[in-house]
């Protein structure tokens, strides 16, 4: 590391924070001042330029820990990447600018600066943005379990009447997922009826109706039968106008319906009990 | 190797036990019709709990069979269906329409005694 | 790590072989048993359409192991006589071997990934993608 660069940051630090905060204020859009105080601006803007140092102090493994913990706060306050990135850019300016005009650097010496910069600065940007990514990737593949211990489960109500309620939206993953599901408790269960309960889904758009029918028509090849409950009015209007093709599967108005439809097809009643004295 | 075909009462009983290839399963579709002809059996129960798979020809075979011992005045119904039988069905697209089928064996021979009553 | 075994298609015994192989190897990685049935389907149909269209080929099975996921790859080969119209064969319902015409775009929907490339009169070849979840 270039021993110049090194010591103006060091004798210069409270000068380029305060400079980098001006800059970053003025260059941060109001959203992210908006949902963000002044002290945690500043406080976090203050970490930030603190890490940049320690990446001239401190051993390259309590930079990364750093850099993790910072990564992690500024995904956490919203802190958009692009802007995280300019402030790397800025801070890099910032230093160049003061070497310039302190006349440190002379002609002869200017491009070896430029290139020991550049070159403290560069990893350090790309660690940022891996970091960045990590952590979007990694929620998103927390969300998606999420989204999977949602996932449909299968309700043994009465003896051979099982009911799955759905909730939620239905993407083409998700109805692998509750297909298998359905199949697996049906065969489990030795069920003869499954009622599939959609009051729970806000849409039922063609693709959604598709992979019911498909449902329905598996369930039957399995040897069960298949009904769809919790048909509201507003779900009954767009299949219809989207013309989809229900018909070869049972429907009813409400769960209450379908049970007392399945209990008629596996040849069963309720009766109601005399009272008794 | 032949695909055992039991007669109880006047009906006709199968289990496939192994993975059908072309050939077994061509040999299959003949025996079974053969067995119908001679014993003029009215129903059939083929329980196909131990496959694990079924891809289009074999789907096609089981289908012909259905619709060919329908011609022959025997009602097929087809038992034990794997959950990943059905859906590798469903998403290449095939449908078996007018197979009936049941969970097992058991509930296939219930079955048919209902479709037979009628 | 790389790995790929193949079958030859010869004959019908053949397509058992292969889809053997590519159940073993599907167990191998971990696929549950609905995708282990996906897989063993999607071969059956490959090496039926190769015994059927070009008389012989080959199917291939290899592991992947891409950016920490792992999924299993088929390729169908065979130098027949080449598909004439792709968009065609794509649509389903259709069939040249009086068939249930589920063939290619069924086993494009048992798989995540699909890619056919074929020259008339050079021959066919099929890549087909599972992601073990």
């Amino acid at each position: 590391m270039n021993k110049l660069i090194y010591n103006y940051i060091k004798e210069n630090r409270s000068r380029i924070l305060d400079t980098w905060i001006q800059n970053m204020r003025n260059k941060a859009d109001e959203r992210l001042i908006k949902g963000v105080s002044t002290e945690v601006f500043e406080s976090t803007s203050d970490e930030f330029v603190e890490m940049i140092i320690s990446r001239l102090t401190e051993k390259e493994e309590e930079f990364l820990s750093l850099l993790t913990d910072f990564a992690e706060k500024v995904v956490r306050l919203g802190w958009p990447l692009v802007f995280v990135n300019e402030g790397l850019k800025e801070f890099e300016k910032i230093v160049y600018g003061g070497l310039v005009d302190q006349g440190l650097v002379n002609q002869d010496k200017l491009l070896e600066v430029v290139g020991d910069l550049d070159s403290f600065m560069t990893p350090m940007q790309n660690e940022v943005v891996n970091m960045y990514s990590q952590i979007w990737e990694k929620t998103v593949s927390l969300q998606k379990i999420a989204l999977q211990e949602l996932s449909a489960p299968l309700i043994p109500v009465l003896d051979r009447i099982t009911v799955m309620p759905l909730v939620g939206t239905i993407d083409t993953e998700r109805a692998k997922q509750i297909m298998e599901n359905l199949l697996n408790g049906v065969v489990n269960h030795r069920s003869e009826v499954v009622l599939i309960d959609i009051t729970g889904v806000p849409v039922v758009d063609t693709m959604v109706a598709h992979h019911i029918i498909q449902a329905a028509e598996a369930v039957r090849l399995v040897g069960a039968h298949c009904m769809l409950c919790g048909i509201r009015p507003e779900i009954a209007q767009t299949i219809v106008n989207l013309g989809i093709n229900l018909n070869e599967i049972t429907t009813k108005n409400s769960l209450q319906k379908g049970i007392e439809a399945a209990l008629e097809i596996t040849s069963r009643q309720i009766v109601e009990m005399e009272e008794v004295e | 190797m032949r695909i055992p075909i039991l007669k109880l009462y006047d009906c006709l009983l199968v289990s496939i036990q192994w993975e059908l290839d072309d050939a077994t399963a061509l040999q299959f579709q003949e025996d079974l019709l053969h067995k119908i002809h001679q014993t003029s059996a009215n129903g059939v129960v083929i329980d196909i709990t131990s496959i694990d798979f079924i891809d289009s020809f074999i789907a096609k075979v089981l289908g012909d069979v259905v619709s060919m011992s329908k011609l022959m005045g025997a009602k097929v119904v087809i038992t034990g269906i794997q959950p990943a039988v059905a859906i590798t069905l469903i998403e290449l697209g095939i449908v078996l329409d007018d197979v009936l089928t049941a969970l097992d064996l058991e509930k296939g021979l219930e079955k048919l005694q209902q479709e037979l009553g009628d | 790590m790389e790995f790929q075994s193949c079958v030859k298609i010869i004959n019908e015994w053949d397509i058992v072989a292969a889809r053997q192989l590519g159940r073993n190897v599907a167990k191998e990685l971990g696929f549950g048993t609905v995708d282990q049935a996906r897989i063993t389907t999607a071969i059956s149909e490959l090496a039926r359409n190769i015994y059927l269209y070009a008389g012989q080929g080959k199917v291939c099975i290899e592991k992947l192991y891409e950016g920490g996921k792992s999924g299993l790859l088929i390729i169908a080969s065979d130098e027949g006589p080449g598909i004439p119209d792709v968009r065609k064969v794509m649509e389903d319902g259709f069939s040249t071997s009086g068939g249930l015409g589920a063939g290619l775009p069924g086993v494009k929907r048992l798989m995540d990934e699909f890619d056919l490339d074929t020259t008339i009169g050079k021959g066919t070849e099929i890549r087909a993608i599972k992601w073990l979840r």
